[in-house]
């Protein structure tokens, strides 16, 4: 991935605070999936592996997302404001 | 009674080999390397997990940065934008390279022209010492020592790759005295690359 240098993948220090900005560095990274992909990156992934990877990511999205239906579904609350004091 | 003694002894005597045979049956195995491999899979899974220097990478708390009233992301104005009096864009650059043995830390000026470069194994530390987040702290220490010298006190810095000297090594930069501007990620990440070398046989 080529990107503007300093633009892209960049995060400000504020206050001296070094380990805050790595923190939100690596955290959006991370959720990227860069670093996944860094990581599978470094060793040949069989194909194999590479469609036992996928098979289990599909799955698990399906699951993830009948989860969160299913707690939105608890959760749901009859009320003009849902949760109110929490803004 | 030293009948007895001795009847009872035997009788312990059978016991013990019954148990140490039905103890001993979960570890039967039919070729030594079987086993092996298992020992050295609970090894594994005992282990602390080991660290990359990438805190926050998992973590899912509530994302701070809308409250924050100081701006956390570059934009256009940035490269113009004076930090100690110095333009955005003609701040020195410490870049750090980092892998699972190494940590390579280099500055150089606005332009990319490298001044001094230090790494774990220049500064002393040897073989699996090298890839310590300790050998990348007093790398960093000591090149920000120099770089004071040279009179670069702002800088940014430009981490590339994953390994323990990721975090340690920017901290190490700020305890020498270093005044860092931004962090910048620049791990080389593809998403069709060559074919890489073949797995690690464990």
């Amino acid at each position: 991935m080529r990107h503007a240098q300093f633009l892209a993948r960049t995060v400000f220090v504020h206050n001296n605070n070094v380990e805050e900005a790595c923190r939100i560095l690596n955290r959006i990274l991370g959720k990227e999936e860069i670093f996944d992909q860094f990581r599978r990156t470094r060793f040949y992934e069989k194909p194999y592996q590479v469609r036992r990877r996928i098979n289990f990511e599909k799955c698990k999205a399906i699951y993830n997302e009948d989860m969160n239906r299913k707690i939105q579904f608890v959760l749901r609350k009859n009320r003009v404001d849902p949760f109110p004091g929490c803004n | 009674m030293f009948k007895m003694f001795i009847k009872s002894s035997i009788l312990t005597g059978i016991h013990y080999i019954k148990q140490c045979t039905i103890s001993k049956s979960a570890f039967i195995h039919t070729s030594i390397i079987l086993r092996k491999a298992e020992d050295r899979k609970e090894m594994l899974a005992s282990l602390p997990a080991k660290d990359e220097g990438t805190i926050g990478e998992k973590s899912v708390d509530i994302d701070t940065l809308f409250n924050r009233r100081a701006k956390s992301f570059p934009d256009a104005n940035t490269a113009t934008q004076l930090f100690n009096g110095i333009p955005f864009n003609e701040l020195p650059i410490c870049n750090i390279r980092v892998s699972p043995n190494n940590t390579i830390i280099s500055v150089t000026d606005y332009k990319g022209v490298p001044r001094l470069i230090r790494s774990c194994g220049i500064e002393g530390f040897k073989n699996t010492r090298k890839g310590t987040n300790i050998a990348a702290q007093a790398t960093a220490v000591s090149i920000s020592a120099k770089a004071v010298e040279l009179g670069w006190k702002t800088i940014r810095v430009k981490v590339r790759g994953l390994g323990p000297g990721r975090m340690s090594a920017i901290k190490g930069l700020q305890m020498g005295g270093l005044n860092i501007i931004s962090v910048t990620d620049n791990t080389p990440v593809s998403w069709n690359p060559p074919r890489p070398r073949k797995q690690r046989s464990l």
